[in-house]
């Protein structure tokens, strides 16, 4: 007998990413979900980001990675609450996977989560975790030709930190040319070009968060 | 490569109809797979041969996938032209504007199946 089924693959996920936002609104956090290639500095980002904001914001951050404690424990030795979670070669975080580590946090206590998703340009940007915002962390060394060659990536998130920016005079990128192919995927996503390590540009990042904190609190 | 996790839901989200339905097994599946969807049809026909192959699921030896491939089409907000975005998806073919809205090429669903 042929049924019709008309269902979405990701229904399952959809339903925990629903439950999640609930989460998220009723205790007045903000999350980003933070997604990147292996490598582009989220973690690094994330330190960094911590270190600035803790005198303002009570943080926390969901770390995704196939094996290890060791990104947890980074973010952990800047002051932070971190949970870990081990996809044990899963290429993505699902909503299930954040719905289960939330438990972990005083969401209640919590003005704003960071989720670093496991990294990979492609498979990450197709599910939704119930974040407020999903933003990408390309960075100089990928070379130029990340923004075309991986586009639902950079369709699905409204904002590029173009980090290591430091490393310009020594390599061939073109922070122009990366600004113009974001403009031929999605024309309302923002390129911020910074510096993780030597916090150049950073402020921009951070002026970006107390928007997005304040925007939210005003919903 | 998440085809296997995807395949995973696909088949859960059919055996639970399918369990409800009273049927015993399931013969064959349709999904509707976006160009832009990030899943692969190869990678998802693998990954329904490798289940199959299991024998922990309802799906028989015989069980067929068919996919029936969504092409992307985008719309341009500006002149209102509707195109088949390459890997510039928001630049509009005709008025070389960025903007362009893309209308199809995402979804991801299952269609039906074949129970008994």
């Amino acid at each position: 007998m042929n049924i019709t089924l008309n269902e979405e693959v990701l229904k399952d996920n959809n339903t925990a990413a629903a439950y999640n936002r609930d989460h998220f609104r009723n205790s007045g956090t903000l999350v980003i979900n933070v997604m990147s290639s292996p490598g582009a500095g989220k973690t690094t980002l994330l330190e960094a980001t911590v270190r600035e904001l803790s005198n303002r914001y009570r943080i926390g951050v969901i770390e995704g990675d196939l094996a290890t404690e060791m990104d947890a424990d980074r973010i952990r030795a800047v002051g932070a609450q971190a949970v870990q979670i081990n996809t044990h070669g899963g290429c993505h975080l699902d909503a299930r996977m954040v719905a289960k580590t939330l438990p972990e946090f005083q969401m209640d206590e919590l003005d704003l989560l960071f989720i670093e998703n496991v990294g990979n340009l492609v498979c990450p940007s197709g599910y939704d975790l119930g974040q407020h915002h999903k933003i990408a962390v390309l960075s100089i060394p990928e070379g130029n030709d990340k923004i075309p060659k991986y586009p639902t990536m950079f369709m699905r998130t409204e904002l590029v930190l173009l980090n290591k920016i430091d490393l310009l005079p020594y390599l061939d990128f073109s922070v122009e040319q990366a600004l113009k192919d974001l403009e031929a995927i999605q024309p309302k996503s923002a390129l911020m070009p910074i510096s993780a390590r030597t916090n150049e540009g950073m402020e921009q990042w951070y002026a970006w968060i107390d928007n997005a904190y304040r925007a939210m609190k005003e919903a | 490569m998440h085809e296997l996790a995807l395949m995973g839901d696909i088949l859960n989200l059919v055996e639970k109809d399918a369990k409800q339905r009273g049927f015993d097994s399931v013969t064959g599946i349709t999904l509707l797979v976006g160009i832009l969807s990030n899943a692969m049809p190869d990678a998802l026909g693998m990954a329904f041969d490798m289940y199959k192959a299991q024998r922990m699921t309802m799906l028989t030896e015989d069980a067929a996938l068919e996919m029936l491939i969504e092409e992307a089409r985008a719309s341009c907000p500006h002149c209102q032209t509707t195109y088949t975005p390459t890997h510039r998806i928001a630049i509009c073919p005709d008025c070389s504007l960025p903007g362009g809205q893309l209308t199809t090429g995402q979804s991801f669903q299952v269609k039906s199946y074949e129970g008994s």
